[in-house]
């Protein structure tokens, strides 16, 4: 992958992109989380926000990912998330057995069409 | 939002609070030691797994341990590495990470009430909030409630450290290892940042909004990811969100 970011840069890139728009929340509930209501529909839409967000990235994750994961079909990766999710909901929401299934079919799918 | 380790926990490792006569580093050792837990475990595979996303787009290790050690949220560190890597305008990047953090402040003020001392101290209060992300909510409001109020500071310093702790070693282990893996441990140990918050979001989802939510999220992001700026974020992100809440708004409305 060509991209590459100096230590240096990275470390300032954390702080203020990552760490205050982070931090501010925390602090702002400490200062004045009295006055919020949990359940207003300003949260409601963060809250839907939020998990657009985390949806989008994921995406991006699977259809755009770094150079390991991108000698494995598009098609496999989809197939694999869709199983672990499936055995998620089947298996009593059980999480690790998720996980485990959905890596297993990726594995499964490499070693099987060759890697 | 509901519980990330929602199942109950046994008799054995409820809340001992033992001696009620502990000092403050008694209570931090304590405090410690409730951070050796299941929960823990899936932190620190979690954070590995981030570590291995980190080596695989070449992200300097320092500054990846760092924003464990200061973001502290995992899906925002998540959207951080990410939106750089696409090449997101950082404006752009912050305001998608402030609003994924937002879900922090009803957190915060929620489990607040616990982590004080008898005695008003603004300053313990700030630090102590520090350590909330999913993880040190459940089990604050676990186990902090049980706790004499000149425990629950020192108590929860421990608890969030050794999190910390877990959690930075992860990312760290994780970094370390993805680089020596041969490719389809590699393409797996990648793998496990989307697959595990694929199954931990669809764990979260409690409404039709939340559905909505992560189906357009999901689904807007491919045909928007050749945009320039960060676009592909906040449309898919922002854009998506708002079109879920409107939607459960006006089902809301009619029902």
């Amino acid at each position: 992958m060509s991209w590459q970011l100096g230590e240096g840069a990275a470390i300032l890139i954390v702080v203020l992109v990552g760490f205050l728009p982070t931090e501010v929340w925390r602090t702002l509930a400490v200062l004045a989380g009295r006055r919020v209501e949990a359940g207003s529909e300003v949260f409601l839409w963060v809250k839907a926000v939020a998990a657009a967000l985390l949806a989008a990235v994921v995406a991006r994750l699977l259809f755009d990912p770094a150079a390991p994961l991108q000698v494995v079909p598009l098609a496999v990766r989809l197939a694999a998330v869709a199983g672990g999710v499936l055995a998620f909901m089947l298996t009593r929401r059980s999480v690790f057995v998720g996980v485990l299934v959905g890596e297993a079919l990726l594995v499964g799918a490499i070693l099987a069409f060759g890697g | 939002m509901s519980s990330l380790i929602s199942s109950p926990e046994p008799p054995s490792s409820a809340p001992h609070p033992g001696p009620r006569h502990r000092s403050a580093p008694g209570w931090f050792l304590n405090g410690m030691r409730h951070g050796i837990s299941v929960p823990a475990l899936v932190l620190f595979a979690s954070y590995t797994g981030f570590g291995a996303l980190l080596q695989g787009v070449n992200f300097p290790l320092g500054a990846g341990l760092l924003s464990t050690l200061l973001i502290w949220a995992l899906p925002a560190q998540v959207i951080l590495v990410g939106g750089l890597v696409a090449g997101t305008a950082l404006p752009a990047l912050a305001l998608a990470i402030g609003l994924s953090s937002m879900r922090l402040l009803p957190m915060v003020v929620s489990v607040a009430p616990y982590m004080r001392g008898p005695r008003r101290n603004v300053f313990a209060e700030l630090l102590c909030s520090h350590y909330v992300a999913m993880t040190l909510w459940l089990e604050g409001l676990r186990l902090l409630p049980h706790l004499p109020g000149e425990a629950r500071v020192p108590f929860t310093l421990g608890l969030g450290n050794m999190l910390l702790s877990v959690s930075v070693t992860g990312t760290a282990v994780g970094y370390l290892i993805a680089g020596s893996l041969p490719g389809p441990i590699a393409a797996a140990f990648l793998f496990l940042t989307p697959l595990s918050f694929s199954v931990l979001m669809v764990r979260n989802a409690v409404g039709f909004t939340d559905w909505l939510a992560l189906a357009a999220g999901f689904l807007i992001m491919p045909f928007a990811l050749g945009l320039d700026g960060g676009l592909d974020l906040l449309i898919a992100g922002v854009g998506g969100g708002s079109l879920a809440y409107v939607a459960g708004r006006l089902r809301r409305g009619r029902a």
